[in-house]
């Protein structure tokens, strides 16, 4: 399905043995995940099952009660931030963008911040990484508070991507969005995974997603987490996995899922 | 010539620079990039640019042509500029600007005071509508949990003055009119001035980011939907609230900075605290009290109507609430200083 999936090398994120626990209510309970170089992963589960949760431990944003996150070879927290701005980028599910700041300033923070490009070259890369994402050279100029919220999704996606990380972890990132520009987002992952060869890390609960963008799907379910590829997962005994991916909703997805690559 | 290594976002400028010379020498020219063993977007871009220069890129790697051909495939328009505007025009429509908001501003807090008096009037004529538990929360708010600040603002501010006062009198050995001094000033002036900058600042702030988060959040949206009056409900309560709250933080401000110049004294003039409150009593009339405590209320008045307005006045995002906050709170301790000014003048000329 995807030209830069190698499944037989080393993974390039690797998480082991993850407990999170907040009071006494356990989330995660030893969850192991590991993330191959080029493939697109979609995180699903029900409401509250941690999936925001797993995402920040995942970016060391949340460090977990127990366990360790491996990034490209380095556990997660002893990687300095100039190094970690590089490897990862996050789309977070509100966007994230600076208010401050114009859609192209916010695309060349990071630049600014970590590299010695002239500023000429950062606005060069800064319009291409724009046009990448979908948006047109005018919207630069705009503030995040003037942008619809498919704008916002594809400016914080063209922010995300400014240092050319090499994993993509997008949270929720076709939530709030009418059907069409959802279509357009899922279409501009593939994009991306392909073009750029990125690595890309899905929290959604949106099936279509699932269905069309992901090459395999880790679902949070009774504090495990079960990883295996969509047509797969469709044969899961389990019953909320079975119940989400037969549900209507689910049939649906599938259905455009066959249209758009003829397989099924 | 040859690129080998990591082309990306670090090393880009140091290959623009290497092959800058290069450039320039010869015509037609072809870079071998086989050994490139990476590749980012601002290195492909790179590439691109010099695809653009006819520079010929042979020994392309398969996965680095599907890069090239997507950053090929796109426009790379550069990006707008903002329309440039000369300095001194800038300075002309900021002041117009400015001037036009605070014409804007002024009608509006007249409007809100027009609608703040006319649903008094209307919860005063039918006292049901009157919310006693939402004043009593706001009374507990803006005045009990606000006693310790206040009070220890005012014994502060009796210090300030003593000290100042037994400076400056010594010389003419009047060092005694200290305790004129203070009592005078904080009965009139310091107490309920003190206490209302504070409670536009504490309480004011609070307002505003309590109606502007509802108001961000459709909370207001929802109430008049209900077909409940946002201004009776939201802004009755903190009104009469801060009305009452005032005048109360005032006597409490006053005793406390009488409490500050009794220390003052007993420390600097060695006057006993009986002493002290003799000297007081001959100092000061019961209008002197009269006199701040009346300002106390029409002071609470303003500042919780222009809180209540830049509440209502915040627009979807959160910065909003930030921006109408600072606002309020701006233009409430204006209105004080205003106020009391002219509070000064009337009472000047009505011999008070």
């Amino acid at each position: 399905m995807n030209a830069h999936h190698r499944p037989s090398s080393e993974p390039i994120l690797s998480a082991t043995g993850i407990v999170n626990r907040f009071g006494k209510q356990v989330v995660h309970d030893n969850i192991s995940l590991d993330v191959q170089a080029g493939e697109v992963l979609g995180i699903a589960g029900g409401s509250g099952t941690g999936k925001s949760v797993l995402l920040r431990t995942l970016t060391g944003l949340h460090r977990p009660n127990s366990g360790k996150v491996v990034l490209n070879g380095k556990p997660v927290e002893s990687i300095g931030p100039a190094e970690k701005a590089s490897m990862i980028g996050v789309l977070f599910q509100q966007g994230a963008l600076f208010s401050s700041l114009s859609v192209a300033q916010n695309v060349m923070l990071p630049m600014r911040e970590h590299t010695q490009l002239p500023v000429a070259e950062q606005e060069k890369i800064a319009a291409v990484k724009l046009e990448l994402t979908g948006l047109s050279a005018d919207s630069a100029l705009k503030f995040p508070s003037q942008l619809s919220g498919g704008m916002i999704k594809r400016a914080a996606l063209a922010r995300a991507l400014a240092l050319d990380p090499r994993i993509l972890f997008l949270d929720e990132p076709t939530s709030d969005l009418d059907p069409l520009t959802a279509s357009g987002i899922d279409a501009l992952i593939r994009q991306l995974n392909q073009g750029l060869g990125v690595t890309v890390v899905i929290v959604t609960h949106d099936l279509t997603t699932l269905f069309n963008v992901c090459d395999r799907v880790a679902m949070l379910v009774d504090k495990k987490i079960i990883v295996d590829t969509v047509d797969k997962l469709m044969h899961s005994k389990h019953p909320w996995i079975h119940d989400l991916l037969h549900s209507p909703r689910a049939e649906g997805a599938m259905h455009a899922r066959k249209s758009s690559h003829g397989i099924g | 010539m040859a690129l080998e290594g990591v082309l990306d976002i670090r090393s880009v400028e140091q290959a623009r620079d290497a092959l800058g010379l290069w450039l320039k020498q010869r015509k037609a020219r072809a870079l071998d990039v086989h050994k490139l063993s990476g590749l980012d977007t601002p290195g492909a871009l790179f590439l691109c640019e010099l695809r653009d220069k006819n520079v010929e890129l042979t020994g392309v790697k398969p996965e680095h042509g599907v890069l090239l051909d997507l950053m090929g495939g796109l426009e790379r328009k550069p990006l707008s500029k903002p329309k440039a505007i000369s300095r001194w025009r800038d300075v002309v429509i900021r002041i117009g600007k400015g001037v036009d908001d605070m014409g804007h501003d002024t009608l509006d807090v007249i409007t809100f005071i027009g609608r703040v008096v006319s649903t008094l009037a209307y919860v005063v004529m039918h006292p049901s509508r009157l919310r006693p538990a939402s004043i009593s929360r706001q009374i507990a708010e803006t005045g009990i949990n606000a006693l310790p600040i206040v009070g220890l603002m005012a014994i502060m501010i009796a210090v300030v003055i003593g000290y100042q006062g037994v400076a400056q009198l010594r010389p003419y050995g009047g060092e005694d009119f200290t305790i004129n001094l203070v009592a005078v000033s904080v009965l009139r002036e310091m107490g309920v001035l003190i206490t209302a900058i504070m409670v536009a600042g504490r309480s004011g702030a609070a307002f505003t980011a309590e109606i502007g988060v509802m108001k961000a959040r459709e909370e207001i949206d929802a109430l008049e939907v209900m077909g409940l009056d946002p201004m009776e409900l939201l802004v009755m309560p903190r009104l009469i609230g801060l009305v009452i709250t005032l005048p109360l933080l005032t006597l409490f401000a006053d005793v406390m900075g009488l409490f500050g110049g009794a220390m003052i004294s007993h420390s600097l003039l060695h006057v006993a605290p009986l002493q002290y409150l003799d000297r007081v009593r001959e100092a000061v009339e019961t209008r002197d009290l009269f006199v701040g405590l009346i300002k106390a209320p029409i002071f609470a008045f303003f500042i919780s109507v222009v809180a209540c307005m830049h509440g209502l006045r915040v627009r979807g995002s959160a910065e909003s609430v930030g921006r109408e906050t600072t606002r309020a709170v701006v233009k409430a301790i204006f209105l004080v200083i205003i106020l009391d000014a002219l509070f000064s003048v009337l009472f000047e000329k009505l011999g008070l």
